[in-house]
């Protein structure tokens, strides 16, 4: 079956005409500097896509490596689209190889999530159980020490059809992401009360789904496209009514702001290009109402010190680190920034079998530094690395916007 | 002076020469190859590897058409391991005449060329990059076939069963003794020392330096014209399918995907002197804009390298009393010219004209002639017997080497790496072929071919090379600085965009960094 | 739209320079790159002026003779010491530097020649000299040949010989500089390689190592060989990645950020908005979205043609991406020539400024770095030594010219 090769798709490989070989994609990726297995960005992609027959099986099983981080693609000085042609040709692998049991399932998390709610305390208990997740380490391949999400048994989608968000002049979509829906519930909650408080009228797109971005990442470009499809058909009507689409999982907004278009060559769909043009990442639509004098600043002191650390997805939209702008804003909070590339989990992949130990060795730096700066809280815009995170060093774990949510008084 | 004694000298170690010598040395000749530099140093290493399915020839050059049909599937039994099966198609484009294609139907039928038309959408499915704007599309069994691979598998075969193969020795003189040719007198290149050649018989496989040798032999005017094109090699794979503009053939009508890169060729200029074919900014602009037609976008892809080579085109009035206005009126069939007939000088046969999907052949007629004069009968085994490294019957892959070295991951150095090529191939290459010239290690490895043409491996090369024991300190750098001038040679007419980029990281790297200029001796 | 007082485009050595200056003096900075930038290619040894055409001894004294059309001039000998000052000012806490403008040393290059250099890091400063060398190479560094260069330095009249140590990072067979210098931040790999040479070294002889001895603390595992061997110890510039360079840069990075500088990457600058003969805004594609920045000065220093602020298209038009503005030094008919090694016609081709780094027509608007027209880095040696000058004396003369709008953030 062929890939989509659209115009933007065939750019993503023609831009492997860019490469001058320099080597500093290799220097930041954080899986190749910690593991001999993964022969680097450069290698697998501008380099080895030139080997590559789009319709042959490609030879190069450690491809699979790729962590889908996408730092390779920010620092490249020539504009090669590097982790976008690795996620393409890791696509093409797999449709030839096969899919693993796992990465189906993990590809589906609606599906997960539907099922484990109603029996969430018993999911919940079964998936801390160490012989339960001995079991699913050798069947499934999901590492047993692995962070898996949490079912509090509640969606965030019951409790906003049962909210209704007072009338405002400002109004923004909320796209709350699979994962909040199903684990974090209270961040999303927390997210239409702040963005309340900001002077928004909150809109809740009824039926919102996964945006596609796990099954994207393990290589099923069919089943992504269509959960992408069904996303941008969702939130569009909002975006045609020119009201601004605001996530708070950095990276299925990314998802949908770019990457969908550029990797599962979507960039004809309307749907998408309309939510494209008018999504933003929560920090960076706040600080974009900062910039223009428009975001209220009265937050409480916060007397706590917390570290952040930009995921690499976050770093994917390209709008620098606005959450440590609008942290900069709480009286007396101290933030430490981190100085890392990458947490380790990058979505789904640090929790197989095969490449945990390498998610640890990546995140091993950032670990250290929260460690040594014995936090309150830990910050980051991403949920599968919240939860990484959280375990690998036992700080509690937020998105940004708690920290404001907690400044705005709006704690309970 | 040292001399040497055989049943054949074969002079040419391009893919001609190669396959007589194979051919020789299997019908049980002794045999020795002489070429006064590299093998395949000549038009057979700068050609654009396209296998023929003789599509090109079924309008104009029927006999040139049949030729190709045959050869094609014997050399893809024969040396499967050189030869990729892409495909081709033949498309109309938006200048061409819709026509045109009706014809082409026609000579392919008449040929037993099998081609099919396809609709423009299936062309286009099959082909992304193409021109949308293409009105008709018909698909014919080329292939590409890499010319080293190929005169290296059949110069090792011939190697392997007992022939010499001499290179870096120039011919210098024949020696004729009455009315025939006796052997040549030989100058190794690179030692300066000389060698007499004597030989039973001699076969001038130089292509298209075919009538300097003969005037060795005192015998003049031998019609061999030098055909010079240009070819661009692209960074990479634009197609996957051989393309082919469907039209009397022209300029730039050909895109060859061929190892990692497609190359766009052709032109067909007269040239005086074989060794001077310089490229032109000219004939560069108008080989991009004939890209522009098959691949909307070409001018913003990425060219590697450009060279020229020289096709020889055989027009002996002598022999077949015609003249020709413009060289693609020639045929592109080949010829043997029998020096006694024609000019009454015995134990001399050379070959002229052909293309390299007809190497087999022209070698296999060759050799037959001189059977024939020698009065023995020794058969043709070429259709069915496999050089070295053809054993398995297996087409060549583009991923082949993608697949070795991933089984090599942890274990061996990557030096070139836009090549994928090991040190240990390195190395043992380096010592096989007892070389101090990087440049032969990149016509046997493809080193320094792809997209940094060297920037990155060279230095690594020549550390190895050195390390090896082949070079001392003054040498290496020497053989650095040689490599980046040939380099540049390829390198400048076509220097803008990507590759100028690339170009000047290199720069910093070689004169900034390195500083090879000022490497003492 | 964000506003700031000053837009740097390009995150090489002039962008990082020029930022990192301007943030001290109180401005609000904006950095934006397409990715990181060229500091990661090259070692970072200030070359101020190595070849004008003959071999410079004092660089300082040589300024004077280049054109009016070089970088240098707008700049000075004044302002490029002052640059010089600045950088061995920012650098001395964490990877100190050392030399000036007086007199030009000659370090061996990893091929073996001598190559003139005038401000540099003190792991390499022991490179200058005659006295012998033992190289030492590692054979699971490609990069690096030691005994090439120790064949060639003794031509040059240096006694010098070579030793290969087996030595590999995690058992792996192809290491490259940074996976070297991270087992040089570590204690026990280093004395490892010291214990290897101990045994092995003459009594005079300096000892080279590739430029790898660590990423973290390079000073330290330098300074540990040092005593370890009882001998001067020198790094030699190898291939890219380059270390030195890495270490520059996390220096001048972690100054940013420091100063509150935002960095956006993936950002390719693509326009402006102008009233006259300002720049008000600029814009760039970031991802699929196009974004506008307003400013109040830009400082362009995307680099040339080896990054891609400078374009060459197939029908030989020259463009600078960034601001579209004009590019100089471009023949219509001969661009280069068939001497590789000959001076190139198109070699100094680039944006024209005037004194103050100014392209015509543009009130704010300054240019620095590769992207200046008039010299020819590679052959002149001088690449790293223009930018350091021109990104310092853009940042100086902004900082001269107006006030900041709001002071920085605190450190």
């Amino acid at each position: 079956m062929a890939v989509d090769h659209d115009v933007l798709g065939d750019l993503m490989r023609g831009s492997l005409d860019h490469c001058v070989k320099c080597t500093i994609c290799e220097t930041f990726c954080p899986v190749s500097n910690v593991t001999p297995l993964f022969p680097g960005p450069k290698y697998v992609g501008p380099q080895a896509e030139r080997f590559r027959v789009w319709d042959e099986t490609s030879p190069d099983q450690s491809l699979d490596y790729c962590s889908g981080c996408g730092v390779c693609t920010q620092v490249c000085p020539q504009g090669v689209h590097i982790a976008e042609i690795n996620t393409q040709a890791r696509a093409k692998l797999r449709e030839r190889t096969g899919f693993k049991l796992r990465d189906r399932l993990l590809a589906r998390p609606d599906l997960i999530g539907r099922l484990s709610t109603p029996v969430a305390p018993v999911v919940n208990v079964t998936l801390r159980h160490g012989g339960a997740r001995a079991i699913a380490d050798t069947a499934l391949g999901l590492d047993r020490r692995a962070a898996l999400p949490a079912y509090p048994g509640r969606t965030f989608q019951r409790w906003a059809r049962k909210h209704t968000s007072p009338p405002a002049a400002r109004r923004v979509a909320y796209f709350h992401g699979c994962g909040a829906n199903w684990s974090e519930p209270d961040t999303a909650e927390r997210t239409v009360q702040l963005l309340e408080w900001l002077g928004c009228q909150v809109d809740v797109p009824k039926g919102q789904l996964c945006c596609g971005l796990p099954a994207q990442s393990n290589g099923m470009f069919d089943l992504a496209r269509k959960y992408t499809r069904r996303m941008a058909r969702t939130l569009a009507p909002s975006a045609r009514e020119g009201v601004d689409i605001v996530g708070t999982s950095t990276s299925c907004t990314l998802m949908l702001k770019r990457e969908a278009r550029e990797i599962l060559g979507l960039d004809a769909d309307a749907d998408l290009r309309a939510v494209s043009d008018g999504i933003y990442d929560i920090c960076e639509y706040l600080l974009m109402l900062h910039d223009r004098g428009e975001l209220r600043t009265d937050f409480r002191p916060l007397p706590i010190t917390v570290t952040y650390h930009a995921p690499c997805q976050q770093q994917g939209h390209g709008i620098g680190k606005p959450a440590l702008d609008l942290m900069a804003l709480v009286p007396e909070l101290r933030v430490i920034e981190n100085d890392a590339t990458c947490c380790g989990v990058a979505g789904t992949y640090g929790l197989k079998q095969e490449k945990y130990e390498i998610a640890m060795k990546v995140g091993r730096g950032l670990f250290d530094q929260i460690a040594d700066a014995a936090p309150e809280l830990a910050v980051c815009d991403s949920e599968t690395c919240r939860w990484h995170i959280e375990k690998a060093t036992g700080v509690r774990t937020v998105h940004p916007i708690e920290i404001l949510h907690r400044a705005a008084g709006l704690a309970s | 002076m040292a001399s040497l004694e055989t049943d054949v000298l074969v002079i040419g170690g391009g893919a001609t020469g190669a396959g007589v010598a194979w051919d020789c040395a299997l019908r049980g000749f002794d045999t020795i190859l002489v070429d006064r530099a590299d093998l395949a140093e000549g038009t057979s290493g700068r050609f654009h590897g396209l296998l023929h399915s003789g599509g090109r020839y079924v309008v104009k050059d029927p006999v040139a058409a049949d030729e190709c049909v045959a050869e094609n599937a014997i050399l893809r039994r024969v040396i499967p391991d050189c030869i990729e099966d892409t495909g081709g198609l033949f498309v109309v484009t938006p200048d061409d005449d819709p026509a045109y294609g009706d014809a082409f139907l026609e000579g392919c039928r008449r040929a037993n060329l099998p081609t099919e038309e396809i609709g423009v959408g299936e062309a286009l499915k099959l082909e992304p990059r193409l021109n949308p704007g293409i009105k008709r599309a018909f698909t014919v069994p080329d292939g590409s076939i890499d010319a080293w691979k190929t005169v290296w598998a059949l110069a090792r075969g011939a190697s392997a069963r007992g022939a010499r193969i001499l290179t870096y020795h120039k011919v210098v003189d024949l020696k004729v003794e009455g009315d025939a040719v006796v052997g040549a007198r030989v100058r190794n290149e690179l030692t300066g020392e000389e060698l007499d050649v004597g030989a039973r018989f001699t076969l001038n496989a130089s292509g298209a330096w075919a009538a300097q040798i003969v005037k060795m032999a005192g015998i003049e005017g031998v019609g061999v014209i030098p055909g010079k094109g240009i070819m661009i090699a692209m960074n990479h794979r634009l197609v996957n399918t051989v393309v082919n503009r469907c039209t009397m053939p022209a300029d730039g009508d050909i895109l060859v995907p061929i190892r990692t890169v497609s190359v766009i060729g052709t032109t067909d200029i007269r040239a005086a002197d074989p060794d001077e074919i310089p490229v032109t900014q000219d004939e560069v602009d108008a080989m991009l804009d004939d890209g522009e037609r098959l691949v909307p976008g070409f001018r913003d892809a990425r060219a590697l390298r450009v060279w020229a080579g020289v096709r020889p085109l055989f027009q002996d009035e002598k022999a077949s009393g015609q003249a020709a206005a413009d060289t693609r009126d020639v045929s592109r069939t080949h010829a043997v010219v029998d020096h006694v007939e024609r000019d009454g000088v015995g134990r001399f046969l050379t070959m002229s004209g052909g293309k390299l999907t007809t190497l087999r052949l022209m070698a296999q007629d060759l050799v037959d002639a001189m059977c024939r004069q020698l009065g023995e009968d020794r058969p043709c085994t070429t259709t069915t017997a496999r050089p070295p490294d053809n054993d398995d019957g297996q087409l060549y892959s583009l991923g082949a080497r993608l697949r070795r070295r991933e089984a090599t991951l942890q274990e061996e150095q990557l030096i070139c790496e836009c090549e994928l090529i090991g040190r240990t191939r390195l190395e043992e290459t380096m010592r096989r072929r007892g070389t101090t010239n990087l440049d032969d290690v990149r016509r046997s490895l493809r080193l320094g071919m792809g997209p940094c043409q060297g920037g990155f491996c060279i230095y690594r090369a020549t550390g190895i090379l050195h390390g090896v024991g082949r070079l001392d300190g003054p040498e290496a750098s020497a053989s650095l600085r040689g490599f980046l001038q040939e380099r540049w040679k390829g390198m400048w007419p076509i220097l803008y965009g990507d590759q100028l980029r690339q170009a000047r990281l290199d720069d910093w790297i070689f004169q900034g960094l390195l500083d090879v200029e000022h490497v003492p001796g | 739209m964000s506003h700031h007082d000053v837009i740097v485009v390009g995150t090489g050595l002039a962008g990082l320079t020029a930022a990192a200056r301007l943030a001290e003096g109180g401005a609000r900075v904006l950095v934006l790159a397409k990715g990181v930038g060229a500091t990661h290619l090259s070692p970072c040894t200030i070359d101020v002026l190595g070849y004008a055409p003959d071999r410079v001894s004092d660089p300082g004294a040589a300024l004077a003779g280049l054109g009016e059309d070089h970088p240098y001039a707008a700049v000075g000998r004044d302002g490029v010491a002052a640059a010089i000052g600045w950088f061995t000012d920012a650098m001395r806490d964490r990877y100190p530097y050392t030399g000036g403008l007086d007199r030009n040393l000659l370090l061996p290059t990893a091929v073996g020649a001598l190559k003139p250099t005038a401000v540099v890091p003190e792991t390499m400063a022991a490179g200058d000299g005659s006295d012998p060398v033992l190289v030492v190479g590692f054979t699971a560094l490609k990069d690096f040949h030691a005994p090439l260069l120790a064949d060639n330095l003794s031509r040059a009249g240096i006694a010098a010989r070579a030793v290969e140590l087996g030595l590999v990072p995690e058992g792996r067979v192809d290491v490259n500089s940074l996976g070297f210098a991270r087992a040089f931040d570590d204690p026990a790999f280093r004395a490892e390689v010291a214990a290897q040479l101990v045994a092995r070294l003459g009594a005079d002889e300096r000892v080279a190592f590739p430029a790898v001895l660590g990423i973290a603390d390079a000073p330290a595992a330098w300074g540990t060989l040092r005593e370890r061997l009882a001998r001067p110890v020198f790094e030699v510039p190898t291939l890219p990645p380059s270390v030195p360079g890495m270490r520059v840069f996390a220096v001048l990075r972690e100054r940013l950020r420091r100063a509150g500088v935002r960095v956006i990457l993936n950002a390719v600058v693509g326009g402006a908005e102008r009233a006259g003969g300002r720049v008000s805004a600029v814009r760039a594609r970031v991802g699929l979205r196009e974004v506008t920045y307003g400013c109040d000065w830009v400082v362009l220093a995307s680099g040339g043609f080896a990054s891609g602020g400078l374009e060459l298209d197939s029908r030989w038009k020259a463009r600078e991406r960034a601001l579209g503005l004009p590019v100089t030094g471009v023949p219509t008919d001969e661009r280069f020539r068939a001497d590789y090694f000959a001076e190139q016609p198109m070699a100094r081709a680039g944006v024209a400024v005037d004194r103050d780094l100014r392209p015509e027509g543009h009130e704010n608007v300054l240019v620095a770095g590769a992207t200046l027209a008039g010299a020819q880095p590679w052959r002149e040696k001088s690449g790293d030594g223009i930018s350091l000058a021109t990104g310092h004396r853009a940042a100086e003369l902004i900082l001269g010219a107006a006030v900041p709008s709001e002071p920085a953030r605190a450190a």
